[in-house]
């Protein structure tokens, strides 16, 4: 009843990787003004509009810490008579203010007849400069209060550790495991923050939903102020090199106290999506730790139940990050799982994966790229990631069929270099 | 308020179809007992099905506390045709996703699966409906998994297990107060015995719900979902239904602490009824008003107006047999217990004077909760469970279809009556929230905190 084996991964794959095609992506771009260009995905299935504007800066650049942009950004919706909120409640808005690791941006939702008067909502938040004071205070407290619950969290005490391991203090990378700067309550700077920030070149107004591109382009034409042709230094991302694996430790007990398990994150440096191994990796990580019967998943959970979970976190991207295999077990079974833990790494850089499993990973991310595709805001979101980036359109889809396409030497011969147990560092969180 | 009329014609397609099962919609049930569903959706890529069990672990007795959650990790197992891991192969294959969850009220089994896989789906979830090979060997080792993600999500997370205990000394020996997960000496007594009692019980058509959302064809897939479902034995039982949440009784006051940062939470809670109350749709839209939108009555009145706690709000969750709405207010560890609650009781009677909830409110909340329904449009998953739960909680699956019609029903009148009713005249339930440990100089800043901050 049941097609099983190796035989159906080849035979599905093609049909998989027409089915991928990124011709099905309908989006248009525009320039709206010098320095802000317009994008729409346009479907016509509910009469709903999401928004994304997205600006030139975020957490990760030099300038953007030193202004404080990140609580700029996010105060300006804050009024201290409530007003710009309550105007968002009478439109039914869903709104978010955001600032990301290499840009910050407003993310609204709305029927698509409230959309006008929703996008006059946006430039009174960008022109707002009164903001509330007792939301600044309340923000700092915020933050303090965070900070502390954080430090009771398994998983944030691991990746802070992984990164400290990896990252110099002042890189950006560590910026969100560490604790919070203060707040700036200076409201005047913080508004000529938010002016600075939202006047950056290179903005992008992005419409998904119920438009056409005649209405997206006279909706955008007036949205934002002019774009500012004045330098500002500081706008790269400020990343420090990573610390070679032979000035790292072999391993590192952490404490937390009350803790019922053992957690353990096995780690080391991630490569970036540029690399030339990268689709090889793609392959390795699904086998090694990307699904429910994974290699990690097998040895660690079905056969000897020794967790809830074993997974490979990547946390690497345009650039290299954190990399780890991670589990949790009970305090008496923890050393056992430790060399398990182990022993999975050292056989799979060893010997490697089989065609099997290679032809089932292939399967699997170049199919699962179709959950991408369900609404008109998932391709605005890709789209504009892929822009902010400076990537070819339909990236994630050509990274999944290159990896797709790599033979089983290609992958091993990528295994032997990565997952070399020498190159990573054990972490055991326990109590 | 944009009538019905103009929603766009693929939803009102599905509503009218669900009277049609010749369209784009059939609803059904086989001989056998099992009820199914299957809508098309040919803007979908992918296909979503649920197969809802009709059990939670409020329905456990005292012998299989923490079976329903058990069940659920037990049916990833083989059966005599398709062994262990099969049915995650399959999803493997073609980019699928697949899980479960275990609520309350159900468990549902849940499959995304690009359209080549979806008819293999079918069939594997017939099969491991009434084979699942029970043995001794597995269910010890699920024991050992379900025990490790209990002390995940449990013990070692403190507001979780400020939640699992709340919820026991709150609800004493309602069926809701304890959690899905079970309790380790739970899990530890479960027998082989008892698991397959359970599973012959349960797990069988006549307790079930399989909703089918996607690019398929509604007949063809019926006739699929028969030739695979049909074969299984017409047998299974439905739980009564557990005691309603609104007519329990609650202690008036229950104070807890945990290791949280240094604060304190004062909490006033009102039971809400069943899902498939009257007010069920003005009670979604009143409540809309009160914690969905970006300013939150509760919050500009003690936090920005008066100014006397750093943060505050109103909470909501829904189950099959009742809901709850808290009130809440957070403040730094200075402020007394009585005063705090004094505060808040203080906050309700304003709400009373609704001041908060106009016309234009009520329009707005409405507006937005019909978004949220329209947007439902380009998730089969989502849609899927809609449907699921409807049938399941209101024991009518057409309110999936028509929930935005009946939100834009309910009058200003009828809202304010229902907030009247179940939230300004009850007794409040009350609880306090401690940190175990406050550091002096904490405290101190506490004490001069109102002093500055004006």
């Amino acid at each position: 009843m049941i097609r099983r084996g190796r035989d159906a991964c080849a035979r599905l794959l093609p049909l998989v990787l027409a089915l991928a095609s990124p011709a099905a992506w309908p989006v248009e771009e525009w320039e709206v003004s010098a320095g802000t260009t317009g994008v729409l995905v346009e479907d016509h299935r509910v009469p709903l509009v999401d928004v994304r504007v997205e600006f030139a800066a975020g957490t990760w650049m030099p300038w953007f810490r030193e202004a404080h942009a990140e609580e700029a950004f996010e105060i300006q919706l804050h009024d201290s008579a409530g007003r710009l909120r309550r105007r968002a409640d009478e439109l039914a808005l869903s709104i978010d203010l955001d600032a990301g690791a290499r840009s910050s941006e407003i993310r609204l939702s709305c029927r698509k007849d409230d959309l006008r008067a929703a996008l006059g909502l946006v430039r009174e938040v960008l022109a707002n400069r009164d903001f509330d004071r007792g939301e600044i205070s309340r923000r700092k407290a915020g933050r303090r209060i965070g900070w502390k619950a954080s430090l009771k969290e398994p998983g944030f005490v691991l990746d802070q550790a992984m990164a400290r391991q990896l990252f110099e203090r002042a890189d950006p990378r560590r910026e969100p495991l560490e604790k919070p700067r203060p707040v700036l309550a200076d409201a005047e700077r913080l508004a000529a923050a938010r002016d600075a920030l939202v006047r950056l070149p290179g903005r992008v107004i992005g419409f998904a939903g119920d438009l056409t591109l005649e209405e997206a382009r006279s909706l955008a034409s007036d949205l934002l102020p002019p774009a500012s042709d004045a330098a500002l230094a500081g706008l790269e991302p400020a990343l420090g090199p990573i610390t070679p694996a032979a000035a790292r430790p072999t391993g590192q007990a952490l404490r937390l106290p009350r803790l019922t398990q053992a957690y353990f994150a096995y780690g080391r440096e991630s490569l970036s999506f540029h690399e030339a191994d990268y689709p090889a990796s793609m392959i390795a990580d699904h086998v090694l730790g990307g699904h429910f019967n994974s290699r990690l998943m097998v040895a660690l959970r079905h056969e000897g139940g020794e967790t809830y979970g074993a997974a490979v976190e990547n946390g690497g991207g345009h650039e290299p990050g954190p990399y780890a295999l991670t589990t949790f077990t009970r305090l008496e079974n923890a050393t056992a799982t430790e060399q398990k833990l182990r022993a999975v790494l050292a056989r799979f850089h060893a010997e490697g994966i089989t065609e099997g499993e290679r032809a089932a990973a292939a399967g699997s991310l170049v199919g699962s790229r179709s959950f991408a595709r369900q609404s008109p805001g998932q391709l605005l979101g890709e789209y504009l990631w892929e822009r902010r980036l400076g990537l070819p359109h339909g990236f994630k889809d050509d990274l999944s069929r290159s990896a797709a396409s790599l033979g089983l030497d290609d992958v091993n011969a990528f295994i032997a270099r990565f997952y070399d147990p020498a190159l990573f560092t054990m972490l055991r969180l326990a109590p | 308020m944009r009538p019905l009329a103009a929603v766009p014609p693929l939803v009102l397609a599905v509503a009218a179809a669900a009277a049609d099962p010749a369209g784009g919609y059939v609803s059904t049930t086989l001989p056998n007992g099992l009820r199914v569903s299957i809508l098309r959706d040919p803007a979908h890529p992918i296909v979503a099905t649920q197969l809802w069990v009709h059990v939670g672990s409020a329905n456990e007795e005292p012998e299989t506390r923490g079976f329903a959650h058990l069940f659920e990790h037990l049916m990833f197992g083989g059966t005599a045709e398709n062994p262990s891991r099969s049915y995650w192969d399959l999803h493997e294959r073609h980019g699928g996703a697949n899980n479960a969850f275990t609520s309350f009220d159900e468990t549902v089994y849940v499959s995304e699966i690009p359209p080549a896989g979806f008819e293999e789906v079918l069939a594997l979830e017939a099969d491991r409906m009434v084979n699942l090979a029970l043995n001794r060997e597995d269910l010890d080792n699920e024991k050992r998994i379900v025990t490790e993600e209990l002390r995940l999500r449990t013990e070692n997370d403190p507001m979780s297990r400020l939640f699992t205990l709340a919820l026991r000394r709150i609800l004493g020996d309602h069926p809701y107060s304890l959690s899905p997960t079970g309790t380790k000496e739970d899990i530890a007594a479960a027998t082989l015995e008892h698991a397959r009692e359970f599973y012959a019980r349960y797990y069988r058509p006549r307790n079930g719900h399989l909703v089918i959302v996607g690019p398929v064809d509604p007949a063809a897939t019926l006739a699929v979902v028969t030739r695979e479902f049909g074969p299984l034995p017409a047998d299974g039982v439905t739980p009564a239904d557990v005691p309603a949440l609104d007519g329990w009784t609650f202690p008036p006051e229950t104070e807890l602490e945990e290791d949280l940062p240094p604060i304190e939470v004062a909490i006033l809670g009102f039971p809400l009824p069943p899902a498939d109350a009257p007010d069920h749709f003005a009670l979604r839209v009143v409540l809309e008003c009160l914690a969905g939108g970006e300013r939150d009555p509760i919050e500009d009145h003690l936090v920005r107006e008066r100014r006397k706690a750093l943060f505050a709000g109103a909470e909501t969750f829904a189950l099959r047999r009742g809901g709850g709405v808290v009130l809440f207010s957070v403040s730094l560890p200075y402020r007394r217990k009585a005063t705090a609650f004094r505060l808040l009781d203080e906050t309700r009677r304003h709400l009373a004077s609704f001041e908060w909830l106009d016309e234009a409110r009520l329009a707005a909340a409405k507006r937005k909760l019909e978004a949220g329904e329209l947007r439902q449009a380009y998730w089969a998953g989502s849609r899927a469970y809609a449907v699921g739960r409807a049938a399941w909680w209101q024991g009518d699956e057409r309110l999936a279809f028509d929930a935005a019609e009946r939100i834009s029903q309910v009058s200003l009148g009828e809202a304010r009556s229902t907030f009247t009713k179940y939230v300004l005249e009850p007794e409040p339930i009350r609880l306090y929230l401690r940190a175990e440990h406050v550091p002096l100089f904490v405290r101190l800043f506490g004490w001069l905190y109102p002093l500055v901050h004006r």
